[in-house]
């Protein structure tokens, strides 16, 4: 389980701003203005993307924008990068899934 | 039209716009949400009591610049044109001026094993963000796969917030990782003689005074690590698969040799819920790329710099670079090059080599040094400037 640093030995104390958005369907609670990946992990979820080839699992990994592992849907954008993404009340998150094709090997679209 | 585009809103990028920005219009430019750059992460002891709080001196410098320039933030830049003045075409719209200053910073360096497209494996740098300035656990027990100045600094901040960490080793070796328990070592001794560790302390003095007896210190390093700076460091073990399914629950760790060849029969697992993985920084040099500008392989300087003169000068006219996109360095050394590359622009002479000798006073004392033939590497680069000239 991850938690939430609220009081930190020197740096300042969190002060939260609670607010609502959901995640696949399910409504969670984040802080406002955070990054979706830390809004995710926050509520325990690692899992953000199944990748599009093979559905294998993946989650945020450079957390800064420089991989794209986390993108996710996000008010029916795809593609967005939770890590650069700040948390709006009320937004609507979604996971992305292996997809039909694409990718594949042997496909033509390769 | 803007008289300076600035790419990059880290300590480099807003030291240069706190500097021009009272004679000029000042464009700042970043991809994260909040201005600040790696600074927003960075926490460590300067001095016993002294801290080194880098979300503070980012609020600091924003509070110093968002009134007068003007600082975007949540903005990508995906092409930048040279035609007299400078194009820089952007998520948020085009937008142009007679300047430009590259400040983007550095990326994080991986090496892949297996296992490590799981979730809950990550850089070090994002359990840093996560960690200072989201204030969200990474998790609760983690295992750093890498050993070097950055993950030793990291290291210590996640133990600020008591996070654990149950081991700091070795990636294993392959074809892409050549690193051996020497190189390791090496690094820790590099670390000084502020470590706390009586054996690593004991490894400082025995290297200052006598080379050829750091061989002996190396075959001496007990076999499952040390503490030093309170981390369970263990530079002869290597993380050789990472474990889990749909998520990580824990690694397998090799016992190696001093060479850092596999001993037979020594692997173990570790329980854990995260792994940070780290082998160092590289300077983010895309946009000079763009430009078609030369770029140099500078080992010491962290990979590809863009060439560039001691005074932040770039080959094409009224372009300059700052921070780690110039060479892998501290936050001081970067905000220290945008007041440079600044004053160049606004051809303040005086103040310009005052801040360069700034920097090179501040390269000899640097607490965490990247890599120790950082200096060298520095001339080289400015004698290739020079000849290019």
């Amino acid at each position: 389980m991850t938690e939430r640093i609220t009081k930190h030995k020197i740096l300042d104390d969190l002060e939260l701003n609670t607010v609502s958005f959901t995640w696949n369907n399910h409504v969670l609670y984040g802080n406002e203005g955070e990054s979706l990946t830390a809004a995710l992990l926050a509520n325990n979820i690692r899992k953000i993307r199944e990748h599009e080839k093979d559905g294998q699992p993946r989650g945020m990994y450079c957390n800064i924008g420089h991989c794209s592992e986390c993108r996710v849907t996000v008010n029916g954008k795809r593609n967005q990068r939770a890590c650069l993404t700040p948390l709006v009340k009320d937004m609507v998150i979604e996971q992305q899934f292996e997809v039909p094709y694409v990718v594949k090997e042997g496909s033509p679209y390769v | 039209m803007f008289d300076t585009i600035i790419i990059g809103a880290g300590p480099a990028g807003l030291s240069a716009a706190k500097v021009l920005q009272d004679n000029q219009k000042v464009l700042v430019i970043d991809e994260y949400y909040h201005a600040g750059g790696r600074l927003l992460g960075q926490l460590y002891e300067e001095k016993k009591g002294k801290w080194w709080n880098g979300l503070k001196i980012a609020k600091e410098l924003i509070l110093e610049t968002e009134n007068k320039s003007e600082i975007l933030v949540s903005t990508s830049v995906y092409d930048v044109e040279y035609d007299n003045n400078y194009t820089v075409h952007t998520t948020a719209g085009v937008f142009e001026a007679s300047h430009l200053i590259i400040a983007t910073g550095a990326r994080e360096k991986s090496t892949p094993l297996p296992g490590w497209d799981l979730p809950g494996v990550m850089t070090v740098g994002a359990a840093q963000i996560l960690t200072n300035f989201n204030r969200v656990k990474p998790g609760n027990k983690g295992v750093i796969v890498g050993i070097n100045p950055l993950s030793m600094v990291i290291a210590m901040e996640l133990g600020y917030a008591d996070i654990g960490v149950a081991k700091i080793c070795m990636p294993p070796r392959n074809i892409i990782n050549t690193k051996s328990p020497k190189d390791a070592f090496e690094t820790l001794l590099s670390l000084g003689s502020s470590a706390p560790s009586k054996f690593i302390s004991a490894g400082v003095a025995v290297a200052d005074k006598a080379k050829p007896l750091q061989q002996t210190a190396l075959k001496l390093f007990p076999a499952s690590g040390v503490k030093a700076l309170g981390l369970p460091i263990s530079i002869k073990e290597q993380v050789v698969t990472i474990n889990g399914k749909n998520k990580v629950e824990s690694v397998t760790v090799q016992k190696t040799d001093t060479g850092g060849n596999p001993i037979p029969n020594t692997k173990y697992d570790i329980d854990c819920d995260f792994v940070c993985i780290s082998d160092g920084l590289a300077p983010l040099s895309e946009i000079g790329s763009l430009l078609n500008l030369k770029h140099v392989y500078t080992e010491s300087l962290g990979g590809y710099v863009p060439l560039h003169s001691k005074n932040m000068q770039t080959e094409l006219p009224n372009l300059y670079v700052a921070g780690n996109v110039t060479g892998i360095e501290n936050a001081k050394i970067a905000m220290l090059q945008g007041r440079a590359a600044a004053f160049n622009i606004l051809g303040y002479k005086g103040r310009l080599s005052d801040t360069l000798r700034h920097i090179d006073d501040e390269r000899k004392n640097a607490k965490v040094k990247f890599h120790t033939d950082l200096i060298a590497g520095r001339a080289m680069l400015e004698d290739m400037w020079q000849l290019q000239k």
